[in-house]
């Protein structure tokens, strides 16, 4: 899984770069703005050990990000899964507050906590459990009839039963969300970079950005694409074994 | 009584005549037509596109009230004055035909150069760069550029003001380990929170801003200023892309001249009020006292004593170029003098 997922990024990668240059070349743009093939090999063996560095100071902040997320995402979806007040408030609650853009609310977020790590991890956390939430209310809310019907016929069924049966009925669909979302994790990590972090890949992107450095961002790309997929084989596996378990 | 043949007769000249002023109507309609169509191309406004470095602000007032005051279209332009931003980049846009005109600064420029951008300068807005560091005087001191040492000091790393920086470090012998450097962002905070002792600021935009809050605060503020210490770091300059400058001499005389007449009128204390009318149309967010606080401070980057607005200052486009060679950011000299225009 590991060779095969690295290789399809390289592939897609390599496809992506040939594609700039080609259009580099074909419309005899300037190398300020596509460079040229040996200066992106160039720069990308001088920042590389920089890169790799950056890039795993911001994956170490997307899976902290992408465990609250999933904590956050099944703690709310459970809460808003019911029919009462308390449920409709969370649901209205977790709507409105995604409803804001990030770069809206981030300001308020430095001037509260500074632009450290915590300010990355909650502007991560909130770009990422949305789609986690809604996928995890949609689940919770539908009732598995054929099972829940029997345990309210015995008068058996509460909450905790009820909420119990509807995850281990979609537990595929409840980990591929899972699994999907680590993406969105890290994504999350990198705009919160981007717009107020002094850290991690995403600052150094903007900085390659003021700079106009093409060949530093095409460098960061490839460090972002590795490390995504490493994490995304990492999550799929961990999804996997749950999967393997829960069927057991 | 009129005979009835008579009557045929004149009723038939009537219409004759009728018909030949129709005739003459739709000769002459289909003249002007011709005409029209067949006229010079000069004639008829050419349409341009001019992006700006930055969003509208007191530092691009003269490129819009050049097309506010019709300036463009007295020299038969139609422009279109783009806003500019953080993400946006003019060079790449002149290069890709996206626009033909556009601003940039002068780091940007000689990067882009260095690196073949087939681009020439056609003036060169500010006379001094308007890029300056904002300080509580009540709490520091900054006489002499070794006072820069202890200090925490603002900069955008990757910006110019991280290389303008870097050199007055160097040039006074400050190690980097003797200051602390602190990443700026928008957000201000940090300052107002005296968490850094420096800010850059555009001493024509933030700075009246910065020094309202801070004296409303009951704190009084100084700016650090890099020509004190010689170094003229050239700011936003105008450009176009070298096949049009060659081919179209013309267009760039009409848009040049248009261009530096707007800045003319918008620089003239004469025309302020209307200026600050035009500009608040633009810039709806600031304030009037500080939007008039702004328009002097430009005034005196953009046509100071003795200078000519819209000249390229060539002495410091080599300083430019040498600081620039100086801190590795262009890996070789680009000769800067050959891809400046001189004014038509």
């Amino acid at each position: 899984m590991l060779r095969n997922r690295m290789v399809q990024f390289l592939l897609l990668y390599v496809l992506a770069l040939a594609g700039l240059l080609g259009l580099k070349y074909g419309l005899g743009l300037s190398d300020y703005i596509i460079p040229p093939f040996l200066e992106i090999c160039r720069t990308g063996l001088d920042v590389t050990p920089r890169y790799v560095a950056h890039v795993l100071n911001t994956l170490s902040i997307a899976i902290l990000g992408h465990a609250i997320s999933l904590l956050l995402a099944f703690a709310i979806g459970m809460l808003a899964a019911g029919k009462s007040a308390i449920a409709a408030l969370v649901k209205t609650a977790a709507y409105n507050v995604q409803s804001y853009p990030i770069v809206a609310v981030a300001p308020i977020i430095f001037i509260l906590l500074g632009d450290g790590l915590l300010s990355r991890l909650i502007i991560s956390v909130m770009i990422c459990y949305f789609p986690l939430l809604l996928t995890v209310m949609g689940v919770l809310s539908e009732p598995v009839e054929d099972i829940e019907h029997f345990y309210r016929m015995t008068g058996h069924i509460c909450w905790g039963l009820q909420v119990r049966v509807r995850m281990f009925e979609n537990i595929g669909k409840l980990t591929t969300v899972a699994v999907g979302s680590a993406t969105m994790a890290m994504v999350g990590t990198i705009v919160s970079e981007f717009i107020a972090s002094n850290a991690g890949i995403g600052y150094s992107i903007r900085v390659a950005l003021y700079q106009s450095d093409m060949a530093k961002i095409i460098t960061a790309l490839l460090w972002i694409g590795v490390a995504t997929s490493l994490y995304l084989i990492l999550v799929e596996w961990i999804g996997n074994l749950i999967h393997r378990r829960v069927a057991a | 009584m009129i005979p009835r043949r008579l009557n045929h007769a004149q009723d038939g000249s009537k219409r004759k005549a009728a018909t030949m002023h129709r005739q003459r109507i739709f000769f002459a309609v289909s003249m002007v037509s011709l005409l029209l169509w067949c006229s010079p191309r000069s004639l008829q406004a050419e349409e341009i596109q001019y992006r700006l470095k930055w969003l509208y602000n007191v530092s691009v007032i003269g490129d819009i009230y050049a097309e506010a005051g019709g300036c463009f279209g007295r020299m038969g332009l139609k422009v279109e004055v783009k806003e500019g931003g953080p993400e946006r980049d003019a060079i790449k846009e002149v290069e890709m035909g996206y626009a033909q005109f556009g601003v940039a600064s002068a780091d940007q420029i000689i990067r882009a150069l260095s690196k073949g951008a087939p681009i020439v300068v056609i003036a060169q807005l500010f006379q001094e760069n308007p890029l300056q560091w904002i300080y509580r005087s009540g709490r520091i001191r900054m006489d002499k550029p070794s006072d820069l040492k202890g200090k925490t000091i603002g900069i955008t790393y990757g910006g110019n003001d991280e290389t303008v920086m870097r050199t007055i470090l160097l040039q006074s012998g400050i190690r980097e380990s003797d200051v602390r450097l602190y990443s700026v962002r928008y957000d201000y905070t940090p300052f107002y929170q005296a968490k850094v002792d420096l800010w850059p600021v555009y001493v024509n935009a933030q700075a009246p801003i910065l020094r309202k809050k801070l004296e409303a605060a009951g704190e009084k503020t100084a700016l650090f200023n890099p020509a004190d210490m010689g170094i003229r770091f050239v700011a936003n300059s105008v450009i176009t892309s070298r096949k049009l400058a060659s081919d179209r001499p013309d267009l760039i005389h009409r848009f040049l001249s248009a261009l530096l007449d707007g800045w003319q009128q918008a620089m003239d204390p004469a025309h302020a009020t209307e200026v600050l009318r035009v500009l608040s149309r633009f810039d709806r967010d600031t304030a009037p006292d500080i939007m008039a606080e702004q328009l002097d401070a430009t005034r005196r980057l953009v046509h100071p004593p003795g200078t000519t607005i819209g000249a390229i200052d060539v002495s410091s486009w080599r300083q430019t170029e040498e600081i620039l060679l100086q801190q590795k950011i262009i890996p070789h000299p680009v000769h800067i003098e050959r891809f400046l225009a001189p004014r038509p």
